[in-house]
């Protein structure tokens, strides 16, 4: 279905929606920090910047609760976190690079073991994504197959017009729902032609040669070249839309508690430290392969699919400015 | 009723105090029979140089209203400078907390000799009713029951156990 | 632009660097150097090892030479060489850091070969490196810099740096803060403590965050809760101060790296402050052997303590 909405009404449409009792995620300034959360109003949407974090926390919270527990005397009390109290979201804004890596997470949080917390999350979560008319030199969504204007995990898509307001296209069910609730901010489709693209200036990766030498070069010296300088934070893997590893922990006192599960990144020390002390990722270069790997290696073996969007995050972000595009592209030449 | 409630209201302080001195002006303040308030809960050290100003910390976020820090005056340190060195970390730290937005009135340090039982009933009680005029430490609470917005479950158990601090 | 920032001798300073390196490497009088070269994006910059004099060409200076490399050298990181002399390109603020970490007994002057840069400034963030470095694109710590000109190194290029005078920005806000009600204070702490997620970069970067295990990272016993939540993330900022407390000599390396843009230095820099006023201390200009918070004076002052 195509339809076109005015700016005006984007933002009428988000104040029903926040009316309704519905949960509008989307970004916003967060102590001076581009963030997505839920909006008070639409007043607050900031639709001009990606958003430092990606939009995995919508669905992969940043920490959350899974179970919690009370002792007394011999008497333990389990209690369960019941996915059925997730609220229904509407996540806007989410620009191709976030959107696309959702689908891609759906593959893992659904495969041997069904993780409830990331799936009822997204049952309940119609994504209305938004093409990119800006990219910078860290942008490279392109370079990995997909385009400022893929709606791939999208289930609305809005793309920038001439002269102001979105050439609206769904593409599933939730997403003509949304615009059928609320048809009267909705116009036909009148024919501008969409404002230009980004374009990302980074070079295709050729991704099944990028593979073929990851197959066949678990050992190799370039690794210790390329991540030598890597201080070993958590930075890319927690800004990366597509990285999902987590750790669960159990924090609290001896008579309550709770089981949590948070983000973990494959950069820190302690991500493969065994408790008999010996850790086989002892140098931060077997911890950044790991990261490669997974992303263009181990994943797609499993899924056939890549872990890497090309948002461009870790580029921007890394405190020693590794550049996993200009890593991957020289792989890709090896 | 809110008038009630703060007459209700009995802090939780927590003392970290050293064995040699203050412990012992403690238990001399006990054996002559001198009242003080019981809202003290005392964790012994074996130096005032051993209290971790992470421990404060730790007190603070496990729910206590007042944390008091006592050892040694200067001088009789039974390891000759355990105080004097703990001396200059709390100084920097109530600082840091202060910064932070810690309320100093919650924090009270103090030096309490073996010999001195009338001035430790006198510091647990002055800081117990100081305590007790401001009020529960609501931030550290709070904070503990905070959540990032994805992570945050809007149930009404969690609302009653937000409500009730 | 009338604040931009002359950083035009960042062009001879680097081929001094690069012949210098060269020089070293080739005569063998040092193992490795540590130093900047020129990533794939416009103007970026990142930290590189080389053990060549072949690769001393690779090596630059210029405004989005950030990094505080002093961090390399320590034990945390156990990629870069040890075990002999090692050359280090050094701006003033990374020089105040290798100053305390010689203090602390973590590094040998005799195995640094201290190579200094006279530095006009760099960049505040390198999300864009691109950016022409002006009054409003520098880091906040180069306005109030005090030490363009590194003393003591064993090789410091020639040319000397042109700079704008800059009102200091940690001064005034710390002022701002301390005005403020303990209540008000900590909502603005929270605001921003709330935004972290515990990625450590904070930590990872700073040439004083060393230890081998952190006492963040210990969950038997655990003194502050490792997950990223407004609890855990406050204690983790304010232990991490702590830490810091009368260590830290402000290349506010947090700062920058902080995904969230919380603004860590503003901590540091308190304490630094407080330090001074109480003990007359200030970090990272002259080797010493004990920090002001692993020493005292009999007279210390206690008006503090009942």
């Amino acid at each position: 279905m195509h339809k076109y909405i005015s700016e005006n009404n984007l933002k009428a449409l988000l104040d029903h929606l926040i009316a309704d009792g519905k949960r509008v995620i989307a970004p916003r300034m967060d102590a001076g920090t581009p963030l997505y959360g839920p909006l008070a109003d639409s007043a607050g949407i900031v639709l001009d910047q990606l958003p430092r974090r990606s939009a995995k926390e919508t669905f992969f919270p940043v920490c959350e609760d899974i179970m919690s527990y009370d002792k007394e005397g011999q008497q333990v009390t389990l209690r369960d976190v019941s996915p059925a109290n997730f609220p229904e979201t509407i996540l806007v804004g989410v620009r191709p690079c976030d959107a696309a890596a959702i689908p891609v997470l759906d593959a893992v949080f659904s495969w041997d073991y069904k993780d409830e917390f990331f799936l009822e999350r997204r049952r309940k979560t119609t994504i209305v994504g938004l093409a990119c008319t800006q990219a910078d030199d860290a942008c490279f969504c392109t370079a990995v197959g997909l385009s400022p204007a893929d709606p791939k995990g999208s289930d609305l898509f809005l793309t920038p017009v001439e002269g102001g307001g979105y050439a609206c296209e769904t593409f599933t069910d939730k997403g003509e729902a949304l615009v059928n609730n609320h048809g009267e901010l909705f116009a036909e489709p009148n024919g501008t032609p969409a404002l230009p693209l980004a374009e990302p200036q980074t070079e295709k990766f050729d991704l099944k040669k990028v593979k073929a030498w990851l197959d066949d070069h678990f050992e190799d010296p370039a690794w210790d070249s390329i991540a030598v300088r890597c201080v070993g934070c958590g930075a890319c893997a927690f800004l990366c839309p597509a990285c999902h590893c987590f750790d669960i922990v159990d924090e609290g006192t001896e008579k309550a508690g709770k089981r949590r599960k948070s983000w973990d990144a494959c950069g820190f020390w302690k991500f493969t430290h065994h408790a008999s002390g010996h850790n086989p990722r002892d140098l931060q270069p077997k911890r950044y392969r790991n990261r490669i790997m997974h992303k263009f290696k181990y994943y797609d073996d499993k899924f056939g699919q890549t872990l890497c969007t090309g948002c461009g995050r870790c580029i921007r972000f890394c405190p020693v400015g590794i550049d996993i595009a200009a890593i991957v592209n020289e792989i890709s030449k090896k | 009723m809110h008038h009630t409630e703060k007459h209700n209201f009995e802090p939780k302080i927590i003392a970290f105090v050293c064995t040699w001195c203050t412990y012992a002006g403690a238990d001399l303040a006990g054996t002559s029979r001198m009242q003080y308030p019981a809202n003290v809960r005392v964790l012994k050290f074996p130096c005032t140089g051993r209290i971790d100003p992470v421990f404060i910390l730790k007190a603070f976020q496990q729910g206590a209203d007042g944390v008091l820090v006592s050892g040694c005056h200067p001088g009789d340190c039974h390891y000759i400078a355990g105080n004097f060195h703990a001396r200059r970390r709390f100084a920097a730290f109530r600082k840091l907390l202060e910064f932070v937005g810690v309320d100093l009135g919650r924090l009270q340090f103090s030096w309490v000799s073996a010999a001195e039982g009338g001035k430790w009933v006198e510091m647990v009680t002055d800081l117990t009713e100081r305590v007790r005029g401001m009020g529960p430490m609501q931030e550290f609470r709070e904070l503990a029951l905070e959540e990032q917005w994805s992570g945050a479950i809007d149930t009404p158990e969690l609302r009653e156990a937000y409500n009730s601090i | 632009m009338t604040n931009s920032i002359d950083t035009s001798i960042y062009t001879a300073i680097t081929e001094a660097i690069q012949d210098e390196a060269r020089r070293i490497l080739s005569e063998r009088s040092v193992i490795a150097v540590v130093g900047y070269t020129a990533a794939r994006r416009k103007g970026s910059a990142q930290p590189v090892v080389i053990t060549q004099a072949d690769d001393a060409g690779k090596l630059i200076f210029s405004a989005a030479c950030v990094n505080n490399l002093a961090v390399y050298l320590t034990k945390a990181k156990k990629e870069i060489p040890k075990g002999g002399k090692i050359g280090i390109v050094v701006k003033g603020c990374d020089l105040k850091a290798l100053v305390g970490l010689l203090g602390e007994s973590q590094l040998k002057r005799e195995e640094l070969y201290l190579i200094g840069v006279p530095c006009a400034g760099v960049l505040a963030s390198t999300a864009q490196p691109a950016r022409e470095l002006t009054g409003d694109t520098i880091a906040p710590k180069c306005r109030e810099c005090d030490n363009h000109l590194p003393q003591g190194c064993d090789f410091v290029p020639d040319q000397r740096p042109v700079t704008l005078e800059l009102a200091g920005k940690y001064s005034a806000e710390i002022a701002r803060l301390e005005a403020m009600t303990p209540a008000e204070r900590w909502a603005y702490w929270k605001e921003q403590f709330k935004k972290c997620i515990k990625c450590y970069a904070c930590r990872q970067v700073c040439p004083f965050c060393f230890c081998e295990q952190c006492l963040c990272d210990r969950n038997k016993p655990q003194m502050v809760e490792t997950t990223p939540r407004p609890a855990g993330n406050t204690a983790w900022h304010i232990v991490r101060a702590m830490h810091l407390a009368g260590r830290c000599a402000g290349c506010a390396e947090c700062e920058r790296v902080c995904p969230m843009d919380i603004p860590l230095n503003l901590l540091n820099r308190k304490m630094a402050k407080e330090l001074k006023e109480l003990y007359d201390y200030e970090a990272g200009f002259e080797v010493r052997e004990k920090g002001p918070l692993a020493m005292y004076d009999e007279k210390d002052d206690q008006s503090f303590i009942k």
